[in-house]
């Protein structure tokens, strides 16, 4: 038998949640196209193979969703869910909500961000050990979204755990899809109406006002349901991947104490510590897609009709791409695959870099050195993201 | 907005999103690999053309006025 015959991906296999990158290595270089018939999926792992197949929406379906068991669940999908949208009615959309989301609109949100970030820090600065997702990463991107959104800050807490439940994977991993999924749309029901009578400077009510001319070439303004979903979609797109970045950022740095210095001594290196941490550790490690048409790599056919697993966290250290991909280097300058490519590029990524930089501005600015309880520290993955549930820092060096 | 402006994109950065040729498609064009360039160096300038640029998701598209050079996408910071 020879090596390839044993090699097995199971993704909902909570053993290679700690570390899947020997496995994603072997994937990449022994079978670059994954089959596993258990699941029924493909699965690619190349930088260039990731690269080429999000960017060819053409073959690569995103209308039936972009998680492996929506695709497989044949669900029926509200219309407007921009994720779950092929061009041209995707473009059509997601130009909408470009405009609110120009990463220079994004940059003004910064103040707001890093009032909040402090405001969270106060509680745990001084303490000589404290959760870092309890304290930031769990709170602050819905709190941002929040902000975005115009959502009171009295109510979001609750909005949190209700999109995080809706995404979450129960007992073997394999998420639950409802019948008719709406991913936790309910919740923003009661704010379109109040909205309405309070209009302000937020998304919320820009989107209730924009015009545009939509994919039948009317020209129209949104509907409630389609505002909901918006909102809904930009809160689960938001929320938990930019959390567990946070989360990595204490993990990385406490694993690499000499590069935590650095950052330390010159925050000007921030913004590309978090490149690498988003390299090296992506919050979404895969994306799926529905193949419409047969596609090849590698000389082998993926027949249409099949779920295929792009899988970013491989393509991320693929040392065709990047030169000794497994060394963690903030340092490094280079494009990843953790913000996707192609039509559904990540509308938040300039969002998820500012709330990454000033999270990692703050807590530097209060603690200079700590260390991980690894064995009170928990690590999960659904079935869209990966990082730390709780994350424990024993601090060591603060600030005077 | 108006005169004459240079558009060009900066394809180390292009994520390939095709949002700059659907919102505007008489100045930007996809090649075979989903990148975007200008389809021409110089063009009309349009409320058009800036949307495209302010809402490139990376700013990889720069614009700045034929004549003078100046630079109006992005600002001078
Ligand atoms: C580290 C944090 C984040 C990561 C790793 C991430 C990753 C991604 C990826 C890989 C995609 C493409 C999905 C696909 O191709 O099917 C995506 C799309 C998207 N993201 Fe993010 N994201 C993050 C933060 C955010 C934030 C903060 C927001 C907004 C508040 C956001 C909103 C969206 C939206 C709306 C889409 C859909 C875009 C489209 O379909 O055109 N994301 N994100
Ligand atoms: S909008 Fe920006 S990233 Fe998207 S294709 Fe155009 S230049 Fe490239």
């Amino acid at each position: 038998m020879n090596a390839a015959d044993e090699l097995y991906w199971d993704p909902y296999d909570h053993s290679f949640v700690v570390d899947p990158y020997p496995l994603f290595n072997r994937m990449r270089e022994e079978s670059p196209v994954y089959r596993n018939e258990r699941y029924d999926f493909y699965a690619v792992t190349r930088f260039a193979h990731v690269q080429r197949g999000l960017a060819d929406w053409r073959t690569f379906s995103s209308a039936r969703g972009d998680i492996l068991e929506l695709i497989q669940s044949g669900v029926e999908l509200p219309p407007g869910t921009l994720i779950f949208e092929d061009p041209p009615v995707h473009d059509v959309h997601r130009r909408l909500l470009a405009r609110v989301f120009t990463p220079r609109r994004i940059a003004t949100l910064e103040p707001q961000v890093r009032a909040f970030c402090r405001r969270a820090l106060e509680p745990v600065t001084g303490a000589d050990r404290f959760d870092l997702v309890e304290a930031v990463g769990a709170e602050m991107p819905m709190r941002v979204i929040g902000m975005l959104l115009g959502i009171p800050e009295a109510d979001q807490p609750a909005f949190r755990d209700r999109t995080d439940s809706a995404l979450s994977t129960e007992g073997r991993g394999r998420m639950e899809v409802r019948e008719k999924e709406d991913f936790g749309a309910e919740q923003f029901r009661d704010y379109i109406q109040w909205r309405k009578e309070h209009p302000s400077d937020d998304l919320m009510t820009e989107l209730m006002n924009a015009e545009f001319e939509d994919e039948n070439g009317v020209r129209r303004t949104l509907t409630d349901e389609e505002v909901l979903t918006y909102c809904t979609v930009v809160a689960g797109a938001g929320n938990e991947t930019t959390g567990r970045l946070i989360g990595w950022f204490g993990a990385l740095m406490a694993r690499y104490p000499e590069q935590r210095r650095q950052l330390a001594a010159d925050p000007s290196l921030i913004p590309g510590a978090i490149e690498e941490i988003l390299r090296f550790e992506p919050t979404g490690p895969f994306t799926a897609r529905y193949v419409v048409q047969d596609a090849e790599f590698h000389g082998r056919t993926v027949p249409a009709g099949s779920a295929i697993l792009f899988v970013q966290a491989a393509a991320n250290r693929d040392p065709r791409r990047f030169p000794d991909p497994d060394r963690f280097d903030i340092h490094r300058v280079t494009q990843h695959m953790t913000f996707g490519v192609g039509a559904h590029y990540c509308l938040g990524a300039a969002l998820a870099r500012l709330e990454g930089r000033v999270a990692a501005e703050e807590i530097l600015k209060r603690f200079t050195d700590w260390d991980v309880d690894w064995n009170a520290a928990e690590l999960a993955q659904t079935s869209t993201v990966r990082g730390w549930k709780t994350l424990p820092l024993v601090v060591e060096g603060t600030r005077r | 907005m108006s005169g004459r402006w240079n558009v060009s994109v900066d394809r180390r950065v292009c994520a390939r999103t095709g949002l700059c040729a659907a919102s505007a498609p008489a100045q930007f064009e996809l090649d075979e690999t989903g990148q975007s360039h200008a389809r021409a160096e110089t063009t009309a300038g349009s409320d058009e053309v800036m949307e495209a640029a302010e809402s490139c998701p990376v700013e990889a598209i720069a614009i700045s006025d034929a004549e003078t050079g100046e630079p109006l996408f992005p600002p001078e910071s």
